[in-house]
């Protein structure tokens, strides 16, 4: 089976952007390292050939850290297939105690949402590996 | 007093998720902006820019860019240049990291104390670099309203924006305004909120104004020394109309 890329924004704007990098890196890293792999965004989209081979033809997990969608878009554009598209707003609707005052160094809310996330994207790519 | 947007650099950070290299560049970039330029500097989302950002787009046309890349593949460098305008400088993390090799990030994740050093010098270039650009005149390209709208060849993908300049943290835009000058229309940048300042000053002497304006208008727009004359012209004449409207026209 082919490993399911999970490709976060990483905005840098915003704490949402780290948060997504994060969770992303805590999933691929560790949670689940035998059946996930990440690339980077930006040279997928500039055309990357072993990007972009990486990416072709296998299932994609998109994270976005706000409503603008960029991370969706781009692996659209590239020819990716989103498998799922979550955003980091979604999780902190549900955690709304958790406020992150921080972007370059996660604070503790910001910490916890990319845990809570983290384990969202790990259900997903469980979920994505069983129906196979 | 009018608040007159200020002429800033935009850093464009690659921010790549595999490499160490893209997390040092991500931090690098953060700590620049929050620490060591704070009033000087403005991030631009990469992966916002290459999706088609018309603003981040149309900053980078006017304002100068520093592009922050992990790896020699480029991407931020490259994606500017092909989307908006040459970059004024480029710094590459792994070329930095090279002449410190006992500088060594733990993990793409964990900088740990190595990494952290790496981040701390990568800055350190950065900020130099954004205190060379500022301190040279502006570079920003000159838009002649005949040329809006057209596409131009060494710039694949260059959208359609209308010549405003927005500042992305700021989220607000840098108006441009249409000037005769010497018969031909030109795009100034910032005009209307340099002349509003300007009739706030209030008693000046024409001369010293009409000085003040130019000196102003050429913060935020290149102006050919040999054409000051007729852009010194063309300003004061606008400036007076705009004085004698009552400031709205």
């Amino acid at each position: 089976m082919s490993k399911i890329i999970v490709i976060p924004c990483s905005g840098i704007g915003k704490a949402f952007g780290t948060i997504g990098r994060e969770a992303a890196q805590i999933v691929v890293d560790e949670a689940r390292p035998g059946v996930t792999d990440t690339v980077c965004l930006s040279a997928l989209v500039m055309g990357d050939e072993e990007t972009r081979s990486r990416v072709h033809g296998r299932r994609c997990i998109t994270i976005d850290g706000c409503p603008v969608g960029c991370a969706r878009k781009n692996v659209e554009l590239a020819g990716g297939t989103v498998a799922k598209a979550l955003r980091v707003v979604d999780v902190y609707k549900d955690h709304r105690d958790l406020k992150p005052r921080t972007v370059t160094e996660l604070d503790e809310a910001g910490r916890a949402l990319a845990r809570i996330l983290a384990q969202t994207i790990t259900e997903e790519v469980d979920r994505i590996v069983e129906a196979e | 007093m009018v608040d007159l947007p200020k002429r800033k650099v935009g850093i464009i950070s690659c921010s790549g998720e595999e490499l160490a290299e893209g997390t040092v560049s991500r931090v690098a970039t953060r700590w620049v902006l929050e620490r060591l330029r704070q009033e000087q500097t403005v991030t631009l989302c990469l992966p916002l820019f290459l999706a088609g950002g018309k603003e981040e787009r149309a900053f980078a046309k006017f304002f100068p860019t520093i592009a922050v890349d992990g790896c020699p593949k480029l991407c931020a460098a490259r994606a500017t240049a092909a989307y908006s305008a040459e970059p004024a400088a480029r710094i590459v993390v792994s070329e930095i990291a090279a002449r410190y090799p006992e500088l060594k990030p733990e993990s793409r994740r964990q900088l740990g104390p190595g990494g952290e050093e790496l981040a701390r010098r990568v800055a350190e270039e950065i900020a130099a670099r954004v205190d060379q650009i500022l301190a040279q005149p502006t570079r920003a390209k000159l838009v002649r309203l005949g040329e809006m709208g057209q596409p131009e060849p060494a710039h694949a993908g260059q959208d359609d924006a209308e010549p405003t300049a927005v500042c992305s943290c700021q989220g607000g835009g840098v108006p441009a305004r249409a000037v005769l000058v010497a018969g031909s229309p030109v795009s100034i940048l910032a005009l209307e909120p340099i002349m509003q300042q300007l009739v706030a000053f209030g008693d000046g002497a024409d001369g010293e104004l009409r000085n003040k304006l130019l000196e102003m208008v050429k913060v935020y727009n290149p102006i050919p020394a040999e054409q000051e004359g007729l852009y010194a012209e063309a300003l004061w004449r606008e400036f007076l109309a705009y004085r004698q409207g009552g400031g709205s026209r």
